[in-house]
């Protein structure tokens, strides 16, 4: 029924699984090693190649947009875990902004469970991923994978994709740092007390619906560390008592915060 | 002599602040008065509809998340439903010339009788206007306004921020749920929630 109202539409991309040239992405589930060389845990990843000027997104989208899923398919006695997601980039530039990725981005996730010398375990792994591709129009797309069996070549080349994606990964307040915030009418201020001088920061909210994505977020450095202005949203209710996000001061510096909040 | 100095921190502030409304629309405050034309070419203000229930609804056809609630048939039956009972429903399209969602009111109004959807009036929104006094953010992006004029409800159409129909109908749907609450006297139990789908398509 949905394709017959599609075509009654004349929309080109109603169903959901199209190629990747129509989806303008490609995914596939790759791991960090060699499955006859299992080590405990091990890991595996969502690699996301997406055409230029598309963008898939972060687990908090921001404004529009849906994060992608995924559902593994184990072996028994696999678990695996969450996706740990690299810092996002921000989407778009007006009074919508969303955060995301573009290019390639790897997903990664940890299984654990496998005994040594179970090495036929981790080569059954497959997954059903949803994921939603942007540019101007989004394509929903739902891919069943599988952990294909490669070259030597993939697997050095796999090895540090996972390897350059760790380091980007989000780490925990650098030790001697102290993050709290206040509230006050319309506005969230982080207040961070480092150990060094910062030249810039910016705060990425890991819930959505409590700060202004769109509005621009005020620096100011003093001896002691920065305050970071932000914007309440136009849909926070009710007060926050704890903010949650990431404080980024470049490329591979991302910092986890979890900072109570005083009312004003 | 006044001295400037105070005044020369608030213009850094209210520029560091940026563009942004200080509060475009939020639950509990008079909704934002607005003049558009619809896709029949008549002028329509919200005023005009003081007294009555008015849903506000941000569309775009070629965004998935809106051909969920289209292609499965969900909007034009709350459309239908709430309108049978009083509610003036608006349908706004702020995509704008040469975005991907930008019609003409003409193909606007062949959409409407092929999708067999009858809101009270589509606002055609091109500029943006709307949108922004709104901060409409997604398609669907929903608003409910009471008699009074109070906006009191803000954000998704449901709590399934999917693409799949078969979403639909397991859903919890806000909309229905701030209109049966609020015509029955009761306060809306969700006033706000974060709102799904496609970008606005508003000009850069």
């Amino acid at each position: 029924m949905i394709l017959v109202s599609c075509a009654i539409l004349g929309l080109a991309v109603c169903a959901s699984s199209q190629s990747p040239e129509e989806s303008h992405s490609k995914v596939e589930i790759i791991a960090e090693r060699n499955p006859t060389h299992l080590d405990r845990p091990s890991w595996v990843g969502l690699l996301f190649h997406l055409d230029k000027g598309w963008h898939i997104y972060w687990q908090n989208p921001g404004d529009s947009g849906e994060p992608p899923k995924v559902q593994w398919q184990l072996p028994p006695g696999l678990v695996a875990g969450a996706i740990q997601w690299p810092p996002p980039m921000r989407l778009g530039g007006g009074t919508v902004v969303d955060y995301g990725y573009e290019g390639q981005v790897l997903l990664i996730a940890s299984i654990t469970g496998a005994a040594k010398g179970n090495a036929r375990l981790i080569s059954g792994i497959s997954a059903d991923v949803k994921y939603t591709v942007c540019r101007e129009m989004c394509i929903p797309v739902k891919r069943h994978l599988t952990l294909a069996a490669s070259s030597d070549g993939d697997w050095k080349r796999w090895h540090d994709l996972f390897e350059q994606t760790r380091q980007q990964l989000p780490k925990p307040l650098p030790a001697g740092w102290r993050v709290s915030a206040e509230s006050d009418q319309s506005r969230i201020i982080v207040v961070v007390r480092a150990v060094a001088p910062m030249q810039s920061a910016s705060f990425i909210p890991f819930q959505p619906g409590q700060i202004d994505n769109s509005s621009p977020q005020e620096f100011a450095s003093n001896p002691t560390g920065f305050r970071l202005t932000l914007k309440k949203s136009d849909q926070l209710i009710k007060p926050i008592s704890v903010l949650k996000g990431l404080i980024v001061l470049g490329p591979g510096r991302a910092y986890e915060i979890a900072a109570p909040v005083a009312q004003r | 002599m006044a001295k400037p100095i105070v005044k020369s921190k608030l213009i850094v502030i209210t520029v560091l602040l940026g563009l942004s409304a200080a509060w475009a629309a939020r639950v509990g405050e008079p909704a934002p008065n607005f003049t558009a034309t619809d896709s029949n070419g008549k002028v329509e203000k919200l005023s005009d509809f003081r007294g009555k229930f008015v849903v506000l609804e941000w569309t775009n056809r070629g965004c998935p998340y809106t051909q969920k609630h289209y292609n499965s048939g969900n909007m034009q039956r709350l459309q239908k439903e709430w309108i049978d009972r009083g509610v003036i429903w608006l349908t706004v399209v702020s995509s704008a010339p040469g975005k991907q969602g930008y019609v003409t009111a003409s193909e606007e109004n062949s959409y409407l009788q092929q999708v067999k959807a009858a809101p009270t009036a589509v606002l055609m929104d091109p500029t943006g206007a709307v949108g922004h006094l709104y901060d409409a953010k997604t398609t669907p992006h929903m608003f409910l306004i009471s008699p009074q004029g109070t906006l009191i409800y803000n954000g998704a159409i449901d709590d399934r921020a999917t693409t799949d129909v078969s979403d639909v109908n397991a859903a919890k749907n806000y909309i229905s749920a701030a209109l049966n609450e609020a015509t029955t006297g009761k306060p809306v139990s969700v006033p706000t929630s974060r709102p799904y789908g496609c970008s606005v398509k508003y000009s850069d």
